[in-house]
């Protein structure tokens, strides 16, 4: 996302302009969905999550501050939210019924995966899957740290570091590979004098 | 300073912020940390990159028609809220002209209030005035139909020839009364006036007006040995009688 774009996002949106759902929508719903979708395992619910949280992100508009967060970290922020109330909501009426149907969710989570995404999951299944769990828990699951000790059984301790080195390896592995190409050119140069 | 912040590092205020689950409190912390601090500024947006691509990886194509179905709800909502506008105008209205109203019945209830009251003195005022007159010509009916009632014919002396009245006691019921029937003319600013001397007291009982009182009896303080008088005085000086322009004296 060029930060070009984002400041018109930001500013159609801070003008109560229409037109900047629809920017939002094009750019970021893929991934925002994803989000929903990966917290509570069910598309229906999933599309309600998105759809109300594109409401909130609309009637919350005044309140986002660019200098405090980036548009995504506060786009993620409302649907991750948004995602966990609807799923404790949904889980204290009728449990049952969100566990049948996710036997045929994971097809369809999985025949929408987008195409141009499926080389970055493939990044991530490098990452290191005691790091990708702990991610996974506290990101869509909405456990707190102690909550994901307790849950998978590993001291608060490791969940706190396996969080920081998870997001640090993250970085590793999503470098850009023009900028990995300029490093290995560099190198390259430097032996060939 | 450096462990201050390596130690706010170490918790998980950062990561917890990122997601938006931190508390008020906790958020001013954060905020503040990474207002002063370059380095938890560098972390943050780090984490806010790092977030955005994990984010990513779990992308799935959001279904068709979904868009559509959002950007309709958000419409709708702005014409609701123009409708709630447009209701919030017209409640507002309907609420001033009620605060006017209820004003207007409000000072009105005051008035209502203010003239019950004074009416209700003014019935309380005849109430006691009438139980009063009717006290008073009971008395007057008691002391005249009274077998024991004694009745002295009173006649003014040189200074008034034509001073008539007619006093009534009766000394079981201890009541007296008199009656001016008839008052010679006076010069202007001066009165009639009647006293009695009760137990050595002199008792100022009032100017009598010259007409209108020709039917009425006036009371008088009964005592044993009491003496009424009438005299001539000044109108205004009627603190005392003056006993050189005593013109008729009544013993009863």
């Amino acid at each position: 996302m060029s930060a070009l774009l984002e400041n018109h996002i930001v500013e159609l949106l801070q003008e109560r302009n229409e037109k900047a759902i629809s920017l939002l929508y094009e750019n970021y719903s893929d991934t925002l969905y994803g989000v929903a979708f990966k917290v509570v395992k069910d598309e229906e619910l999933a599309q309600d999550v998105l759809q109300e949280s594109f409401v909130k992100i609309w009637k919350k508009a005044d309140s986002y501050d660019p200098t405090k967060a980036k548009l995504f970290t506060w786009l993620f922020r409302i649907t991750r939210n948004t995602a966990i109330d609807k799923l404790r909501s949904g889980k204290t009426k009728s449990d049952k019924e969100i566990q049948m149907d996710v036997s045929d969710v994971y097809k369809v989570g999985i025949d929408g995966v987008n195409p141009d995404f499926i080389d970055m999951r493939e990044n991530l299944s490098k990452l290191d899957s005691k790091y990708q769990i702990v991610l996974e828990a506290l990101f869509f699951e909405g456990m707190t740290q102690q909550e994901a000790s307790e849950e998978l059984d590993i001291p608060l301790g490791t969940i706190k570091s396996r969080l920081k080195i998870g997001l640090r390896e993250m970085r590793k592995i999503y470098i850009d590979p023009a900028i990995l190409l300029f490093i290995l050119t560099l190198i390259a140069s430097y032996y060939e004098r | 300073m450096k462990d201050k912040i390596k130690i706010f590092l170490d918790t998980d205020l950062l990561e917890k912020y990122l997601l938006g689950s931190t508390t008020d409190l906790e958020t001013l912390q954060v905020e503040r940390y990474i207002a002063m601090y370059p380095e938890v500024r560098k972390t943050y947006n780090e984490l806010q990159e790092n977030l955005e691509e994990f984010a990513k990886s779990y992308s799935l194509k959001s279904p068709e028609g979904l868009k559509d179905r959002i950007l309709s709800t958000i419409k709708a909502q702005n014409s609701t809220k123009r409708k709630f506008m447009n209701y919030a105008i017209a409640a507002s209205f309907v609420a001033m002209l009620f605060a006017g109203a209820s004003y207007f019945f409000y000072s009105q209830n005051l008035n209502l209030q203010e003239e019950n009251s004074v009416v209700t003195n003014q019935i309380k005022l005849l109430e006691e005035d009438m139980k009063e007159r009717l006290e008073d010509v009971r008395n007057q009916f008691i002391v005249l139909n009274n077998p024991q009632t004694k009745k002295y014919t009173v006649m003014g002396n040189k200074k008034a020839k034509d001073l008539k009245a007619v006093a009534y006691v009766n000394p079981v019921k201890k009541l007296s009364y008199i009656n001016v029937q008839n008052l010679p003319d006076l010069e202007d600013g001066q009165c009639f006036q009647m006293w009695a001397e009760v137990n050595g007291k002199m008792i100022n009982l009032g100017i009598i007006k010259e007409a209108g009182d020709k039917n009425n009896l006036l009371a008088m303080p009964y005592a044993e040995n009491a003496v009424g008088y009438i005299t001539i005085e000044n109108v205004g000086e009627n603190e005392a009688p003056t006993v050189d322009n005593i013109v008729a004296n009544i013993a009863y």
